[in-house]
């Protein structure tokens, strides 16, 4: 993956003039030079676009862009599911990076038919977190730092993945919210992180992405560690509820463990933070059988 | 809630056997409730979970999970059918249900505007509560301002004052963070989930019955219309302000253990006339049994029908209730 990260790089910046990537959507995005006026269109997208160094090329962004602390001084053009086509296109952005999935095609389509450049993210694995920086550091024409970040990331995944790659697996319930009660599928990002520490996620074969469940299922489904974190704000409190209940081994063994959620909830380099915290938390899981 | 029906009550002597029957029926309804969910538990382990035997889970999850929803989810749905049923003689409007007057939309500002400061909780219930009587105070504020007062008039003033609170919760929808989106959006579908204690709800329930069956008969001669509650004795005014009070503080016990759970009462108090004619001493105490069996088994059937996904119970208390009520109606004619 880093070679290929690298060879990445190295064919944006072959032509001096052109820089062209290809986004998550498969498309070619191609800008006659390095981006200086940048929009991003989602909070994560903000702060991928600061960790690949092109931060003091954003113009704007949207509400609820808090990380790092200078996102939070961008000028905003509106929410992520509802921005204002007017403010954008009087920005004259030269790039805009948009989040496939969460923001409304239909938007998109009327900032595409303006003639703007739209880079399309949606990243699902580790990988596409790493390749999306040095991504967007070609486009903006951070090359070299974001390959620096994204290799950093990356290195850092596959040390766990070293590490808990043999270990003894930890049945985990993942309590993303608590009224109503709602976890994580295994195609969440959290579940990904779970299961890259040697934990398994006991509802990773549910449908929904985050579905709701009964307070039963997860009881009979009797978890040895039950993590939050995930939407909701700062909650370490929600745990204490589970004490009642000291028929779950993850009660009997004090497993009840809390991942602050802005470090597991984004795909972005931070991801690093919450995944090494999960694994130390799986750990001392596994010492205490 | 035809003329005729009307005419037809006030006389006829009271028949309890229709109470026994859904006396019956709500037991039967919290028997399913305490024996259906994610584990399965066989009737004979049920019975000895019940007799205080049984292993540990058994019991956790009979008397700490189970037991508790199901008695919230009666509950709720026997004070949202009293109040129904109540709405309905104070509004003489088949349409009124519990919340046609801004109650459910002001409880929900309520909690939605704590759930957007980030507080949870009781506060959030506390919140809810509040909304829910300040609504219900405007409305009949305004209602009142003239010094003349008419179903009409509180019909509208209530409608407009909703849909004032709607826009609202629209509008604090569309400005909150998408990570407190779920938890907004499950409180406005209504849900049993996080009824937390039964317990004041089930009490203000059965105080209710103990206190409206004595003025069963005054509320029949009132459903007739004020002038001839006026002529026959009735203090009118008195008896309407108390009515919607009454009404309010039930719905507003209902909406804080619950959320907004629709249909109930609008359903349940306009089956039961269909059925048993509109004696309000009849009435009254069948709909906290009847209201109370159908959202205990909406319930029961939201939680467990696709297990161990979670369905709100608003959604299965009309799946059931529309066809039901449409038979009755249809056979009525």
């Amino acid at each position: 993956m880093r070679l290929l990260l690298g060879l990445l790089v190295l064919w944006a910046s072959s032509s001096h003039a052109e820089v062209c990537v290809t986004d998550d959507l498969s498309r070619q995005v191609c800008l006659p030079k390095a981006a200086e006026r940048i929009i991003v269109l989602s909070p994560g997208i903000a702060e991928q676009t600061f960790a690949a160094g092109a931060g003091s090329k954003l113009v704007a962004a949207v509400s609820f862009s808090d990380y790092p602390e200078a996102a939070k001084k961008l000028p905003r053009i509106g929410g992520y599911n509802r921005f204002d086509l007017e403010a954008i296109v009087a920005l004259k952005p030269d790039l805009l990076i948009a989040w496939s999935e969460g923001n409304p095609a239909e938007q998109l389509a009327q900032l595409d038919a303006l003639g703007l450049n739209i880079y399309y993210s949606e990243p699902f694995e580790f990988d596409d977190i790493a390749s999306t920086i040095v991504r967007i550091g070609a486009l903006a024409g951070t090359g070299e730092h974001a390959l620096a970040v994204a290799n950093h990331f990356l290195s850092g995944i596959q040390d766990l993945r070293a590490r808990f790659e043999d270990a003894p697996p930890v049945q985990v319930f993942q309590q993303i919210w608590k009224n109503p009660l709602m976890t994580v599928n295994d195609q969440h990002l959290i579940a990904k992180v779970t299961r890259l520490c040697g934990g398994q996620n006991i509802f990773g074969d549910l449908n929904q992405l985050s579905p709701r469940i009964d307070l039963e299922a997860v009881i009979s489904a009797n978890p040895e560690a039950i993590v939050a974190g995930g939407m909701g704000e700062d909650s370490p409190e929600w745990l204490d509820d589970w004490r009642r209940f000291d028929g779950i081994t993850a009660v009997q063994r004090n497993n009840l463990f809390f991942i602050p959620p802005s470090t597991l909830q984004r795909p972005t380099p931070r991801l690093l933070e919450g995944a090494t915290l999960l694994c130390d938390y799986l750990e001392t899981a596994r010492e205490r059988r | 809630m035809s003329g005729a029906n009307f005419q037809a009550s006030a006389i006829r002597p009271f028949r309890p056997l229709p109470l026994i029957i859904l006396a019956g029926i709500a037991l039967a309804s919290l028997l399913i409730a305490v024996r259906v969910g994610s584990v399965e538990i066989a009737l004979l382990d049920l019975w000895q979970v019940l007799c205080g035997n049984g292993n540990s889970l058994h019991q956790t999850l009979v008397f700490e999970l189970r037991l508790p929803r199901a008695l919230a989810a009666f509950a709720t749905g026997g004070l949202l059918a009293v109040a129904g049923s109540l709405m309905q003689v104070l509004l003489r409007n088949p349409l009124a249900d519990p919340y046609i007057l801004g109650l459910s939309s002001g409880s929900a500002v309520g909690a939605l505007f704590a759930m957007l400061m980030g507080l949870t909780g009781l506060i959030v219930s506390g919140a809810a509560f509040a909304g829910a009587l300040i609504s219900a105070t405007l409305v009949f504020t305004l209602a009142n301002g003239g010094g003349s007062w008419t179903p009409t008039r509180l019909l509208l003033t209530g409608v407009i004052i909703s849909s004032g609170w709607s826009a609202l919760v629209t509008f604090m929808l569309a400005i909150s963070p998408s990570d407190k989106l779920p938890g907004m959006l499950f409180w406005l579908m209504g849900d049993l989930a996080y009824s937390g204690s039964p317990w004041p709800a089930l009490l203000v329930l059965i105080s209710t019955c103990l206190i409206l069956t004595p003025l069963g008969r005054s509320l029949n001669v009132l459903a007739r219309g004020p002038m001839q509650a006026a002529t026959l004795g009735i203090q009118v005014k008195q008896m309407e302000w108390g009515i919607y009070i009454f009404a309010s503080l039930l719905t507003a016990f209902a909406v804080t253990t619950a959320g907004s759970i629709g249909f109930v009462g609008l359903i349940i108090p306009h089956m039961l006339r269909l059925v048993l004619g509109n004696d309000q001493r009849l009435i009254l105490p069948a709909s906290a049994l009847a209201g109370g069996s159908l959202l205990t088994l909406a319930d029961t059937l939201a939680r467990s029908i696709i297990a161990p996904q979670q369905l709100p119970a608003g959604v299965i208390t009309a799946m059931l209730g529309v066809p039901t009520f449409l038979y009755l109606l249809h056979r009525s004619r």
